[in-house]
């Protein structure tokens, strides 16, 4: 069945409908909500209780975007709100990354490859968790689950100019925040 | 190039939004600032870093841990299923209020007003300036005088007017 469809048909109250929207887009709305919060149990559960938003929101869905965007809007104010009240944790969690060591070369240079570049990976993410949501957000959806910029417009209902300047300005936020782990060779910086 | 400039274009290379003659201008100062090629590793290394290829999977039966919960909220909630209804209710409430007041407008009698008595003598088709021609008519002024002070004294009833 069509989505315009199963979305009509989900409006007028019918489960099974809305069900197969459900299947259709958790995995993407889960992956949204992990990107942001990176642990699969509060992902799971905030996908869940956008699915719910959705389902009571649907009466005021009138077509005029897909729905796909519709429901990730929904997801991204669902995440944000969480976010908001996550944000001195995650605060927390960054001073305290900073006051262990940095890593000596000669460690680095034991380590399997693997495992730097897993580590690099969870030092980025950590350091995204603390810098302003909206910046967050649009490395999110840009750099982490590859958003185009004109969906981006649609998701975040913000013009392409504004995408620009916020995606912009949220890299340059990540590499200041990430510049007291950046190690020094020979004048070169690695992480 | 100066190296902030340099630095906006070397952000929007990632996007591949740069026209041509700029990717020009970019590669040309990369090939002579360390300084910018460092940032520009460094931006690489974070965007790698960023990218994910394995995301992880929602938890099992997804649907089926969804269900039960959307049961919950309707039945605790019907504020929410309230307000599912209410974009519809809303409009129709209008259009009940507007066919209640076009009845009332259109279909309730209006109370008779009170006919002036040259309002009566017109509607009974009769002249309402007769008695006035009758009473100026009058030659002798002392009938006239009469006639003037019997007719201010009769009530305010047409049927008990003077009519010749």
């Amino acid at each position: 069945m069509e989505e315009k469809e199963l979305v009509r048909q989900s409006k007028e109250g019918n489960e099974e409908a809305f069900a197969s929207l459900v299947k259709k887009y958790k995995t993407k709305v889960f992956n949204l909500a992990w990107s942001l919060t990176r642990d699969r149990e509060t992902a799971d559960d905030l996908a869940q209780e956008a699915f719910i938003k959705a389902y009571f929101a649907l009466p005021t869905f009138q077509f005029k975007s897909e729905f796909g965007t519709w429901l990730y809007r929904i997801t991204v104010n669902h995440v944000k709100d969480y976010l908001r009240k996550k944000s001195k944790m995650s605060k927390m969690l960054f001073e305290k990354m900073k006051e262990m060591p940095l890593v000596q070369e000669n460690e680095i240079i034991k380590k399997e490859k693997e495992q730097i570049i897993e580590q690099r990976k969870k030092l980025v993410h950590q350091c995204l968790q603390t810098i302003p949501e909206k910046y967050k957000l649009i490395l999110s959806l840009r750099d982490i689950q590859g958003f185009s910029y004109e969906e981006i417009t649609k998701i975040l209902k913000i013009s392409p100019g504004t995408v620009d300047s916020r995606l912009h300005r949220a890299r340059k936020m990540l590499r200041k925040k990430l510049a007291p782990f950046f190690i020094q060779r020979g004048g070169n910086h690695e992480m | 190039m100066k190296c902030k400039k340099v630095e906006r274009f070397l952000l929007r290379s990632f996007d591949e939004l740069l026209k041509e003659q700029e990717k020009n201008e970019l590669k040309k100062h990369l090939e002579s600032c360390a300084l910018c090629q460092t940032r520009r590793e460094e931006y690489q290394g974070i965007l790698d870093a960023l990218k994910e290829n394995d995301f992880p999977v929602p938890k099992p039966n997804f649907w089926e841990r969804l269900k039960p919960k959307l049961e919950e909220k309707k039945k605790y909630d019907p504020w929410s299923l309230w307000k599912q209804w209410a974009i519809r209710a809303i409009p129709a409430s209008m259009l009940l209020v507007i066919l209640f007041a076009a009845i009332l407008i259109l279909f309730i009698p209006l109370q008779k007003e009170e006919l002036s008595e040259s309002e009566d003598l017109l509607l009974r088709n009769l002249d309402p300036l007769q008695e006035t021609t009758i009473l100026l008519g009058e030659e002798k002024v002392e009938d006239k005088n009469m006639m003037l002070i019997f007719t201010a004294m009769e009530e305010k009833n047409s049927t008990g007017r003077y009519l010749p």
